[in-house]
């Protein structure tokens, strides 16, 4: 409850925050249609050459699109700007006022800066994924729905769970801004099904940077191509990282107490 | 008796500190192995504070003050020794002794840059859940000590450094806390705003009782706002007691002024020792013990306008305290002497 009521004043800080500059929003409205008409392009180009890809047909690999902007965008609103200030505090030393608040650091790090504009990438991923889901009506059921909740929401876990350890790495390291860049190249590779990869950057993509799971994974449960054994994978992975990140900023927080002047 | 609310018992903390030569060659070299060196940047202090008290805590830069501090405000783990501050040991971060205490960097901000103040305020009353009806008596009465009216509505951004130092004061002080640590409050700020913040801390101990440490360099801070004064130099503690103890202690001169009639000024030199010479004044500096011999002597042998005799400034004090080789044996606020340096 008290962690809910401190999520939402965060929202609105951030609401107001961007209020502040408001050509932000048209600048972000312009960038995301141009990324939104570069991924389409690349579909387009892909398929003037062949009906289907790595077995994904054009609606399945659109709804794999937009999944693709929704977790995009849910990383580039919540979770990227309060790593961002996480790092920032740390080197400016005014993490120490997160760590003398009477509250959970770890929430107070991960939900403390909004790039709301951003969320236009969040509104793309679900209008691409409804008219995906609309040409793909005879094969999604209640079951497949479910599942793609399910796999959406391990794979947000999964991403958070990696951005929190990579951003925990700042404790040792103060600036390591440039792993959370790979990391977002990392992502852009996951807007095509990693089952067209070579399988050493598969691998790569599945457990190294796990953002297979925030991308193939739901756009296989919407279309029709999950089985159990994958649904149970990706659940326990989100379980495993999000126990293992924890741990780790744990850790990293005793590193800091115990040496930071 | 009540038992002190800040407690600290031989408190140590010894940093590892990277250490490399210049060059790019040792800077590629320490990617790999870094040489670390260790820091006793506090080094066994010893000392306990009282409810309501003020104690103003002194020392060169580098002395251990803010080491001692965060580790008050339990951001750091000592490496040694313990401390106990409302009977919480700081450390492990309790959520009620966070949620009694604060801290305030003179140097760092807390308040959101492009939102209004009073929006930054709304988060902590979030973050330490105050009641809407407590959070609105202590904004107001914040707001009048403060004068913060017309800056609640303003972005942090548009406002002058002073009025930004009075805002994060407010700011850490919505929950109430029973103690304030508070370093280098008033770096920075003109002379006024010092005042204005000194006055403010007066009056937020006097109506609230809380427990105030207080780091400063101006002198001022401390004259007006510490009885107490805790005195460190390479993490230990030098002195502890009344502040004029320690200039009686620090400074066995006086300095005697004296205007002369026949200009241009003489040299006065045989006297005692001149600290400043301008048109026709004179000031020198002289032993304690001989103050009254010297003073007989310039009346005597001069044509004296006018004389004072007046206590170096307390700056002059404390920099002669921290010119001392750091083995000087020194009183505790008992006058007793550590025991380890006799």
């Amino acid at each position: 409850m008290h962690y809910l009521r401190l999520f939402l004043t965060y929202l609105k800080l951030g609401l107001l925050a961007e209020l502040e500059y408001r050509a932000n929003f048209w600048i972000q409205l312009v960038q995301t249609a141009m990324e939104l008409a570069l991924a389409l392009g690349g579909l387009a180009v892909v398929f003037r050459h062949t009906g289907d890809l790595g077995g994904w047909r054009p609606a399945e690999l659109l709804a794999l699109l937009g999944v693709y902007f929704l977790i995009g965008g849910l990383i580039r609103t919540m979770v990227r700007p309060s790593m961002q200030k996480f790092m920032e505090d740390i080197r400016k030393g005014t993490l120490d006022f997160t760590l003398t608040k009477p509250a959970d650091a770890q929430v107070l790090v991960s939900i403390q800066r909004f790039e709301l504009w951003k969320i236009t990438d969040v509104g793309v991923g679900i209008a691409l994924l409804a008219i995906a889901l609309g040409r793909l009506s005879d094969s999604v059921g209640p079951l497949q729905a479910a599942m793609f909740g399910l796999t959406l929401l391990s794979g947000g876990l999964i991403v958070y769970s990696v951005w929190l350890i990579l951003a925990t790495f700042s404790f040792w390291f103060v600036k390591v801004e440039n792993i959370l860049v790979i990391f977002m190249t990392m992502y852009e590779a996951a807007r095509w099904p990693v089952t067209i990869y070579p399988p050493w950057l598969r691998w790569i993509l599945t457990f190294l940077i796990p953002v297979a799971f925030a991308t193939t994974v739901p756009a296989q449960a919407v279309t029709g191509r999950m089985d159990p054994t994958t649904l149970g994978i990706a659940a326990g992975m989100a379980g495993i990282l999000l126990v293992v990140s924890r741990a780790f900023w744990l850790y990293g927080l005793r590193f800091y107490s115990g040496a930071s002047a | 008796m009540a038992s002190p609310v800040i407690q600290v018992h031989d408190l140590r903390k010894i940093y590892m500190v990277g250490e490399r030569e210049a060059g790019v060659l040792a800077a590629v070299r320490s990617l790999v192995r870094r040489r670390t060196r260790a820091i006793r940047a506090v080094d066994g202090i010893t000392f306990h504070v009282d409810a309501g008290e003020i104690v103003g805590f002194l020392g060169p830069n580098g002395a251990g003050k803010t080491t001692t501090l965060k580790m008050l405000a339990g951001l750091l783990h000592p490496t040694e020794g313990d401390a106990r501050v409302l009977g919480f040991r700081p450390w492990e971060r309790d959520r009620e002794y966070l949620r009694r205490m604060t801290l305030v960097m003179g140097q760092r901000n807390q308040l959101i840059w492009d939102i209004p103040v009073v929006d930054s305020f709304e988060l902590n009353r979030a973050i330490y859940n105050i009641p809407p009806e407590a959070y609105r008596q202590t904004v107001e009465e914040l707001v009048a000590l403060l004068e913060l009216g017309p800056l609640l509505h303003k972005p942090v951004r548009n406002l002058s450094l002073g009025e930004r130092m009075k805002c994060e004061i407010a700011a850490s002080l919505l929950h109430r806390p029973r103690v304030l640590f508070l370093d280098e409050p008033t770096i920075g700020l003109d002379v006024t705003m010092q005042r204005r913040i000194r006055g403010f801390v007066a009056e937020y101990n006097r109506r609230t009782g809380a427990t105030v440490l207080l780091t400063s360099h101006y002198m001022a801070d401390v004259e007006a706002l510490c009885r107490r004064v805790i005195v460190i130099h390479h993490g230990v503690l030098l002195f502890d007691g009344a502040l004029e103890a320690l200039v009686e202690r620090f400074s066995p001169f006086k300095l005697i002024t004296v205007e002369l009639a026949d200009l241009p000024a003489r040299d006065l030199s045989a006297y005692g020792q001149v600290v400043r010479q301008d048109e026709g004044t004179v000031t020198l500096r002289v032993p304690k013990a001989i103050t009254p011999e010297v003073t007989g002597r310039l009346l005597a042998d001069l044509e004296v306008l006018d004389l004072t005799v007046q206590d170096p400034p307390i700056e002059e004090v404390i920099e002669q305290v921290f010119a001392q080789p750091e083995e000087t044996t020194l009183a505790t606020g008992n006058g007793e002497l550590r025991p380890e340096l006799l």
